[in-house]
């Protein structure tokens, strides 16, 4: 990267900060709701940023193994479970939906329950 | 804009007989789809309190106008319901728009308030019997009281939600397997009935005493009724509280023995699962269709995008409930 610091996330950071301690005391009630939704969309980017990559990797490792095609995508996935050009019983199968889904979540909202359940 | 509103109201409201000055006119958070107002009438000294519930005429996929909300109210609280009292209802062609307004409540409906206030301690361990109670009654209304509402079956649903989600050419392979699984599913043989359709906390008005009004009927159906005793057990609204099955507060036996007391159908807590996993794809299909309507560019709205991303909570929910023994 040619740019530089604050990189992309100190920048997504500073403006958390700024909304979080300026901004949250300022506005009516019905805002403030609305300020938490964009300091949590802030937070999304962030993680994205930050995790994304390795999170999606490590899906796509475990993709082609399962379907033995290199070029494998998460749609093809879904259209093969859709034609049910895959065994749906498989155990491989459901494993690699469980590490989808935890990895998707990691970035989305960590702090959900069903997440924090399952990687405690 | 807010005085516009507050002469708009007092016109529709002269009509009711509740004539008055319109003071405190405020927006309340409400769900992502409509307007939430608070206001009150002051006349001959005295001060009366009212909510203002406005659609914007266009409705999602799933929600009925927001003035047929009214109707349902209406009818449901004739047969014991516990609803909001209706003082008047304006149609789309009408200065107010597609609204209704109603008798103000006391009680909390934020879902985070009524699960740590200290206030609700006592009434939270006799909740889940309250709701299935009131679940149940809601579902004794005669079907035929209710000709504006779609009827659908189970399947008719899951395909139309199914084609919703392709609609959106955002492939999730989650949703394609619980699509093949919900095919399968049996998910009982019982009476068409009304649904309220999104029966949980934050829907609901619940005071120290115990639960005081169901509110938000703009996904109300006539379907199986099971669909409501499913959906307030998706993890989707236990609101972090993941080991309270019902809503975050209480046990599906509590949930069962209230709707059994009341209903003639008896329900079995293996007869939920089904509906759980279904319950939790229909509302990630709604985030998807929240998400959409940011997406094509027919709303600006930093909720509706944030919404998209809590897809994945719905699919994590569902692989837990199908593969890792969630509950």
């Amino acid at each position: 990267m040619i740019f530089d610091r604050p990189s992309s996330i100190e920048l997504l950071k500073a403006v958390n900060h700024f909304l979080d301690d300026k901004i949250k005391s300022e506005v009516p009630a019905h805002l403030a709701f609305k300020l938490r939704i964009v300091e949590n969309v802030l937070n999304i980017v962030i993680r994205e940023i930050e995790l994304g990559q390795e999170l999606s990797e490590d899906v796509t490792k475990d993709l082609k193994e399962l379907i033995e095609l290199d070029a494998a995508n998460i749609d093809d996935l879904a259209s093969l479970i859709k034609a049910e050009k895959i065994n749906i019983e498989d155990e491989s199968l459901k494993n690699l939906l469980v590490k989808l889904s935890k990895n998707k979540i990691a970035v989305d909202n960590p702090n959900y329950s069903t997440f924090k359940k399952l990687v405690e | 804009m807010t005085e516009d509103l507050g002469n708009i109201l007092k016109e529709k409201l002269a009509n009711t007989s509740i004539e008055g000055e319109i003071v405190n006119l405020e927006p309340l958070t409400g769900g992502a789809s409509k307007e939430i107002w608070k206001f009150e009438v002051n006349a001959n000294g005295k001060s009366d309190r009212y909510i203002l519930r406005r659609g914007s005429g266009v409705e999602g996929p799933l929600a009925i106008k927001t003035s047929d909300e009214a109707k349902i109210q209406k009818t449901v609280r004739k047969l014991g319901a516990q609803v909001p009292e209706i003082v008047a209802v304006s149609s789309l062609d009408e200065e107010l728009g597609d609204a209704y307004i109603m008798k103000f409540v006391h009680g909390e409906s934020i879902a985070r308030k009524i699960l740590r206030d200290e206030e609700y301690k006592n009434t939270l361990p006799k909740l889940a019997f309250e709701c299935g109670q009131s679940i149940a009654k809601i579902h004794q209304a005669d079907i035929n009281e209710f000709p504006f509402l779609p009827s659908k079956t189970v399947f008719e649903q899951i395909n139309d939600l199914y084609q919703t989600y392709v609609s959106f050419n955002q492939p999730s392979p989650v949703f394609e397997y619980t699509h093949l699984w919900l095919k399968k599913q049996n998910f009982g043989e019982i009476n068409d009935a009304l649904v309220h359709g999104d029966f949980r906390l934050g829907n609901i008005i619940v005071g120290k005493d115990g639960l005081k009004s169901v509110i938000d009927w703009e996904l109300a159906h006539i379907g199986n009724p099971l669909q409501d005793l499913g959906w307030i057990c998706g993890n989707s609204w236990r609101f972090g509280n993941t080991n309270k099955v019902v809503g975050g507060f209480g046990d599906l036996a509590d949930l069962l023995k209230g709707y059994n007391s009341v209903s003639n159908y008896h329900v079995d807590e293996n007869m939920v699962k089904a509906w759980q996993v279904f319950g939790t794809f229909r509302w990630g299909v709604i985030c998807l269709i929240q998400a959409s309507a940011h997406l094509t560019g027919s709303i600006n709205s930093v909720e509706k995008a944030a919404i998209g991303r809590r897809v994945s909570e719905t699919e994590i929910d569902i692989v837990d409930l199908l593969f890792l023994g969630g509950k």
